[in-house]
């Protein structure tokens, strides 16, 4: 059989791969793009991101149509069509992905369903047919880590089969209190579980701000989400109807669901594709190893996404993906920032960028916070918003921002000027100074500027 | 944190033209830098490896070969085109009397021989720079990063320019000022063979009072070494040779080695350079007077 040559190969079609595929193709290149399923999008589309944020607004309107109750206006309990909701999701995921099928085509990108492993340098076996390459990058992302000595049951998931929307368990144990396990517990509490989440950390959310985690769990403990952190799970006894737990830390006993969801992170991918025989460092936890403008250690081959680590972000991953299309053209590219935009879609929203105060203390920067309590904002109190912060972190000396974390509806929306505001040099005069609209959300972020330096009349 | 505030298309800006953020922040004098400083660099500037004058297609006037520069001597070019900006440096150009030294080599050959020890003309010359050092403490000193503070270094540490295959390395003999000439000959001999074989440890590099670069072994007259910083000056050594020196009658042939002292002309002055020199040449001329 004769060897098959790309010129710009892509192993993985999500968010960092079809970025590197259609930048390249746009920078000239003729570019092939290698996805085992059928959808192009990857996880992202399929069956992370997307699916989860469609039924995070479905359970977001669910709660706010129960809250009208207090308006005065009733609706009245909500039949829910599983059947109905999971198509909707189906149709929306589809949708986005035909998209990408068309840009691919309108690029002229060849797009080849198989899964892709290197066998030498400069080589790749496709699905049984032998590819050479001129570069390549690895973008085939991470999959879900499985709790180590768990058994096989149906009603043990992770969060790919919690997006298929099999079932409204009557109970659900969320192991695992990250971004994923709460954004699954918004979704399952909305549709009528009764869920319990178990964080081993001392907080949900480790890496965020431990004051907006604390109002974010009691905002979800308060519409009758449990919430154990410093918890372990000890044992899991899945003989019953029932899956039993056993717990101990700061909640010790057993906790009884009739599914577990597992949500305890994911696992790089760079062990799947034979990267030794292309000379490819892989880290024993499947990290590839690359510098910032994504080249591994074979200098024909990148990586972005996921595989490369943490934080494993799509918009990471996209970025990283033109950079290693740029650089591999012979661009000076390179992903110079480390201010990476988290958010958990939860509802409220948790959303934060740059240093948090406890990183900045843990890592000696010298800096103050300010904060803006969202009980004060006439946009939120409007909009029957619950409780809400908007906190900066900012330099003493010069009055740059250095971080930033809201709590509240749209903090995933209003966290992008925080980061614009970051890579600009931004001071808090900068902000205050700067009109923001009333009334609304954002005006909080100027709010807490001026009140960092006296110059605030709305508190 | 960056210690240059430049937005993202700026930075961009800056990694296409080859243009070192920090270096110009600190040309510049401020923290802030603009696209607008970036372009206002003319094509002759010392920072723009990307500019006009390069852009040329060299196949055209004949064959050619490339040999990419490795990341080593990348990292090498930009700390060299940033002193090379940054510091307004002099050279002052000077000759030490070698007749001494040379006699003390002869003397002690057998003894080296002994114990091992390659004596070489750089062990004196060492010694005499970390004298001299001690007595001139403003040129054992480096400014501050905001360059408002001249730090003086208890402390004499001397580097020694090393020419190895993968580029110029600068492994450093710490404690020189305490430590005996054979001490010293010895250090030379294993930095030297351990920078050519890339074995120099991270804590043998970097925290110099001042460095020598030594060409006397290949010639030379006379050389403008550029200071390596955060240090304050550099001493160039070139080729040994009879020179004719005016006695007030006639001229005799007297040994001399060329120096040249490279000096950041914002902490030290044309008159504290050549009394520098001086007084380093003396103890040179005279190794005795290292005992007193």
């Amino acid at each position: 059989m004769a060897t098959r040559h790309a010129d710009f190969l892509v192993l993985g079609a999500g968010p960092g791969g079809y970025a590197a595929a259609f930048r390249a193709a746009d920078l000239g290149r003729e570019v092939v793009l290698v996805d085992p399923r059928t959808a192009l999008g990857g996880v992202c589309l399929n069956e992370g991101c997307i699916p989860s944020k469609t039924l995070l607004h479905a359970a977001k309107v669910l709660r706010e149509v129960n809250d009208l109750a207090d308006w005065g206006v009733t609706v009245g309990k909500p039949l829910i069509n599983l059947d109905r909701l999971r198509q909707r999701k189906t149709a929306i995921t589809q949708k986005l992905a035909g998209g990408l099928a068309g840009i691919a085509n309108q690029r002229k990108v060849t797009v080849v369903k198989a899964f892709g492993r290197f066998t030498g340098e400069s080589s790749l076996e496709i699905a049984g047919e032998d590819w050479t390459f001129g570069h390549a990058v690895v973008a085939v992302g991470s999959a879900a880590i499985r709790l180590p000595g768990w058994p096989e049951h149906a009603r043990i998931w992770d969060s790919t089969i919690a997006l298929e929307l099999r079932e409204i368990p009557p109970s659900l144990a969320i192991v695992g209190g990250g971004i994923v396990g709460l954004e699954m517990a918004t979704i399952y509490s909305a549709l009528g579980s009764d869920v319990t989440v178990i964080e081993l950390s001392e907080q949900i959310v480790p890496a965020a701000e431990a004051e907006a985690a604390r109002m974010v769990a009691n905002a979800l403990m308060a519409r009758g989400i449990k919430i154990h952190t410093a918890t372990a799970v000890l044992a899991v006894d899945a003989r019953g109807d029932h899956l039993m737990l056993s717990c101990g830390g700061s909640f010790s006993g057993e906790i009884g669901a009739s599914v577990v969801i597992q949500s305890i992170g994911r696992a790089a991918l760079g062990g799947s594709i034979h990267a030794d025989l292309a000379g490819v460092e892989v880290a024993g936890n499947g990290v590839i190893v690359v510098d910032r403008s994504g080249r591994t250690s074979n200098p024909k081959i990148y990586a972005v996404g996921d595989v490369t680590g943490a934080p494993m972000l799509a918009h990471r991953a996209t970025h990283q993906g033109k950079i290693a299309a740029e650089a591999a053209a012979g661009h000076a590219a390179v992903l110079d920032t480390d201010i990476i935009p988290s958010v958990a879609y939860t509802d409220p929203e948790l959303a934060w960028a740059g240093l948090t105060s406890g990183q900045a203390q843990a890592e000696g920067i010298p800096h103050k916070t300010i904060s803006f309590p969202w009980s004060a904002s006439g946009r939120n109190l409007a909009s029957g918003g619950e409780t809400g912060l908007t906190k900066l972190v900012y330099d003493p000396q010069t009055e740059r921002l250095l971080g930033a974390t809201l709590v509240g509806a749209n903090a995933g929306e209003l966290l992008a000027e925080i980061v614009l505001a970051m890579e600009m040099g931004a001071t808090l005069t900068d902000i205050a100074l700067t009109v923001h609209p009333h009334p609304t959300l954002s005006e909080t972020i100027a709010f807490a500027a001026e009140r960092a330096l006296g110059t605030l009349t709305d508190l | 944190m960056r210690n240059v505030v430049a937005t993202p298309a700026t930075r961009a800006l800056a990694r296409q033209k080859g243009v070192d953020l920090e270096a110009l922040s600190a040309k510049l004098g401020r923290v802030a830098v603009a696209s607008e400083d970036i372009l206002g660099q003319s094509s002759a500037s010392v920072f723009s490896t990307g500019s006009n004058y390069w852009d040329v297609d060299h196949a055209r006037f004949g064959p050619i070969s490339e040999d990419p520069l490795s990341r080593f001597a990348q990292a090498a070019a930009r700390n060299l085109t940033a002193s090379h900006a940054t510091i307004p440096a002099v050279t002052h150009h000077d000759r030490a009397d070698m007749t001494a030294v040379e006699s003390l080599r002869v003397q002690f050959k057998s003894q080296a021989e002994a114990r091992g020890t390659k004596l070489t003309a750089l062990a004196f010359h060492i010694k005499a720079l970390a004298r001299t050092l001690e007595e001139f403490p403003r040129f054992n000193a480096s400014l501050s990063s905001d360059m408002k503070t001249l730090i003086l270094k208890n402390y004499v540490h001397i580097g020694i320019a090393v020419d190895t295959p993968m580029g110029l390395m600068v492994p450093v003999i710490r404690n020189a000022d305490r430590m005996g000439l054979w001490a010293i000959a010895d250090q030379i001999a294993d930095l030297a063979s351990r920078a050519q074989s890339q074995k120099v440890r991270s804590d043998e590099m970097g925290g110099a009072s001042m460095s020598i670069t030594n060409l006397g072994s290949i010639g030379g007259t006379a050389f403008t070494p550029i200071i390596n910083p955060p240090e304050v000056a550099i001493l160039g050594i070139t080729r040994t040779e009879a020179v004719p020196v005016w006695n007030g009658e006639t001229f005799i042939p007297i040994r001399m080695a060329p120096l040249d002292l490279s000096y950041d002309h914002r902490v030290i002055n044309g008159a504290d350079a050549a009394r520098f020199v001086k007084r380093y040449a003396d103890l040179v001329a005279d190794p005795r007077r290292l005992l007193v």
